[in-house]
């Protein structure tokens, strides 16, 4: 199994979840994430991954089944401080400005107030001249963005990565592809990254999980062993079309 | 901006007014703006004394109010399962008929300003309140994801999201509280204070004085508008955004509803309403505890007869001129709505009466409409029109413009959008207004019955309070509160089944 010779941070166990309208999004599922890597989870829309990422994180209870992160539940480590999530929907404040935004991460956290820190990742996230901007004045892509700062603020053990770059523009999620990950990779942090992109997610991980439609059920487990730093020119690379046209494959059939 | 209109309009109302005031029939019931700046001028220190005494009473009614209300706010939000509880004694608070009120503090508290300053409070407690209930849940489901992914709990919801995103709300709530607290405190000061914009009132009142009564309440109204205005100023400067246009505080979904909550709710008003008599060592003679309330409704023949006799003259034209009312203001939104450039002259001219605590003018209202059955409703009718409209008017451009894009593609008109679209939108709003209107109806009816007609439930508690017949005037307030309750709960069961059919919407919790 890929990712196996390392211990694993993440380990669901017979997770099942149904939403209270009865719709099962997440059924009897076993994963295992292992520490320091980045997993992505491909699949269709609708099929359960923001549900999986919600369980993970512990904002959603599951109807079945066990999530442990790194040995202590998920309500434990969000306590300390020690998962991050991107959501889905920037989910700014709209009185804050992009920099209150990204710093208030640390204050939810209880982490000291770091201002480099936060300026670094605003200007690492192509926001440069917008720290003193509120999210209205953003388009959806800036938003994004910012959102994604925040979510590395906190130096975070799990980071959680529910379709970041949906809406941001090729050419930024490109060179955002390339920027983002030596800042979770490398520094023990364990990252799923959920998204619709195949070629986002070779790019970006070390193993590729392919999901079913709903409910979710794991239909490919790929590894990606393309060394780190990836170039710009990924994609030309033969092993990534491979990888890539594996994924398809996995994902037509679900 | 562009005053020139409302400039013109302005000038020829004030010519036109002066005119009718000048006519000789009218000239006993109506004074006209020459008369009353002449008044003005003869009596400024005494007007500006009465002003700043009710100005004050109403600020320290405002302030305790509204932090009152701040307070339950923040408690119904931790703990929600006390949202009900809560909002409904608010809601009972908000119910109890000020004028039998005002003469129960007088006699707690003496002559001072007591009385004015918690009538300001109870006047305002329970729409702020209901305001910032909405606006502290007005916090998308996802940022309070954010806060849990960091393992904080609903502390921080409440210090990172909630507290902010309800500014706005409080603010529109406080921008209606202002001339209630104004209100709150004149009522106040009809029941026995020795200074005051209320007082001024009653004595010219009986005096018959026209100049007199029409120059304070031109002073009571634009004090309170300028209060109004002044908030709608802060709000802006401080939130840089209008406050939402909150008309009437709209609908807070129940915590969660059964049978159970006006149970508790009861028990709760009964509970603290004799605890509170015990605790305070108040005089059995004047005191009355739900026990002896009880008996003198149930087992004084008298007593209930009197009580019924007058609640059945106030019912009747609380009734009629709080339907009245609601149609007019209703009616007049959809007629403005469909003729659009009529709007531009009406709203404006509708949202700065709003502002005017129209009871505290109600004695010219009659005055001018006769001591009759009319002259009652109409200015019942009135308590209700203002606000309604603008609600109304307000929910009917809530129409999603999509919707009405898909009818102007298929070429369907005005009326066709009215019918299909526009009123379905303008129930929420239209409810709200209803909700909050049977109080202000009650505050209405009894405040002229009082001061002017000298029949039915107002005039019957005035004497009560009068005659220190305290068995009597606490079985009213009882009885009144309890009507109140009861018709507000009625409109909100109709607003379910409507809202449930057309706004499925605003119906989630
Ligand atoms: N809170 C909820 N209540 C009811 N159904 C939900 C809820 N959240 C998601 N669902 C349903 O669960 C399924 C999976 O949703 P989701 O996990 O968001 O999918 P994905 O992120 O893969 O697009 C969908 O059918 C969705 O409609
Ligand atoms: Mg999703």
């Amino acid at each position: 199994m890929p990712g196996s010779e390392a211990a694993a941070a993440i380990i669901c166990r017979g997770l099942s979840k149904t939403h209270p309208g009865g719709v099962e999004a997440v059924a009897e599922m076993d994963l295992a994430f292992s520490e320091g890597l980045t997993t992505a989870l491909i699949g269709p829309s609708g099929c359960g991954k923001s549900t999986l990422l919600r369980l993970i994180a512990g904002l959603d209870m599951p109807s079945g089944g066990t999530v442990s992160i790194l040995g202590r539940t998920p309500a434990e480590q969000r306590r300390e401080g020690a998962i991050s999530v991107a959501f889905q929907d920037p989910s700014l404040l709209p009185w804050l400005t992009v920099q209150q935004n990204v710093a208030l991460a640390r204050r939810l956290a209880r982490q000291e107030p770091d201002p480099d820190h936060v300026a670094r990742l605003i200007a690492l996230v192509g926001l440069d001249g917008f720290a003193a901007t509120r999210p209205a004045a953003l388009s959806g892509g800036m938003r994004q963005r910012a959102a994604i700062a925040r979510s590395l603020v906190t130096r975070p053990r799990i980071l959680l990565l529910d379709e970041p770059f949906g809406a941001v523009d090729e050419l930024t999620r490109r060179q955002l592809a390339r920027d983002l990950p030596p800042l979770w990779q490398g520094r023990g942090t364990t990252a799923v990254l959920v998204t619709h992109s195949i070629d986002e997610a070779v790019t970006l991980s070390d193993r590729i999980l392919v999901l079913s439609p709903r409910p979710a059920r794991i239909v490919a487990d790929l590894a990606v062993p393309l060394p780190r730093p990836r170039p710009a020119d990924l994609d030309q690379n033969p092993q990534f079309r491979a990888i890539a046209s594996l994924a398809l494959a996995a994902l037509s059939c679900g | 901006m562009t005053p020139r209109p409302g400039l013109i309009g302005a000038i020829l109302l004030l010519i036109g007014w002066q005119a009718l005031a000048m006519e000789l029939s009218l000239g006993l019931i109506l004074a006209g703006p020459l008369e009353i700046l002449r008044w003005l001028f003869e009596h400024s220190g005494l007007v500006a004394r009465a002003l700043g005494r009710t100005a004050s009473n109403a600020a320290a009614g405002f302030l305790l109010g509204n932090f009152a209300a701040i307070f339950c706010a923040a408690i119904a939000v931790l703990w929600p399962r006390l949202q009900d509880l809560v909002l409904g004694l608010a809601l009972a608070g908000f119910c109890l008929p000020l004028i039998a009120i005002g003469p129960i503090l007088r006699v707690l508290m003496g002559p001072g300003e007591g009385p004015q300053i918690v009538l300001a409070a109870l006047a305002v407690h329970f729409t702020t309140l209901a305001a910032l209930l909405i606006g502290l849940r007005a916090v998308p489901a996802v940022w309070l994801d954010l806060v849990h992914s960091y393992g904080r709990g609903r502390f921080s919801e409440l210090w990172h999201l909630r507290a902010r995103a309800a500014l706005p709300y409080l603010f529109a709530g406080l921008q209606i509280a202002a001339p209630a607290a104004f209100l709150g405190a004149m009522v106040g000061e009809f029941t026995g204070a020795e200074r005051g914009m209320g007082v001024l009132t009653i004595r010219y009142m009986r005096a018959l004085d026209v100049p007199a009564l029409w120059s304070v309440a031109l002073v009571a109204a634009t004090a309170a508008m300028l209060a109004h205005a002044a908030i709608g100023a802060l709000a802006r400067k401080l939130l840089r955004e209008d406050p939402p246009l909150l008309l009437a505080p709209p609908r807070v979904p129940a915590a969660r509803s059964s049978l159970l909550g006006p149970v508790i709710l009861a028990i709760a008003v009964i509970g603290l309403w004799a605890a509170a008599i015990r605790l305070a060592g108040l005089s059995p003679f004047f005191a009355k505890g739900p026990a002896e309330v009880a008996a003198a409704l149930f087992h004084d023949p008298a007593l209930r007869d009197g009580l019924m006799r007058a609640l059945g003259q106030s019912a009747g034209l609380a009734a009629a001129g709080y339907l009245a009312g609601l149609a007019g203001g209703a009616g007049l939104a959809v007629l403005v709505t469909l003729r659009p450039g009529a709007a531009g002259f009406v709203l404006p001219l509708a949202l700065a009466l709003r502002a005017v605590p129209i009871v505290t003018t109600g004695p010219l209202i009659v005055l001018l409409l006769g001591r009759n059955a009319l002259g009652t409703v109409s200015l019942v009718a009135i308590m209700i029109f203002f606000p309604s409209f603008i609600a109304c008017l307000h929910g009917l451009r809530q129409a999603p413009g999509q919707i009405l894009d898909l009818f102007r593609v298929h070429a369907a008109g005005p009326l066709a959008q009215m019918l299909h679209v526009r009123l379905a939108a303008m129930l929420p709003a239209f409810f709200a207004a209803a909700r909050m209107g049977v109080p202000a109806a009650i505050l209405a009816v009894t405040v002229v019955e009082w001061l002017v007609t000298g029949r039915g439930l107002g005039s019957l508690m005035a004497l009560a309070a009068s005659t220190s017949d305290y068995r009597m005037l606490w079985s009213a307030v009882a009885l009144v509160t309890v009507i109140a309750m009861l018709c507000h709960a009625g409109v909100a069961a109709i607003e379910r089944r409507v809202l449930g059919v057309y706004a499925p919407e605003q119906m989630r919790p």
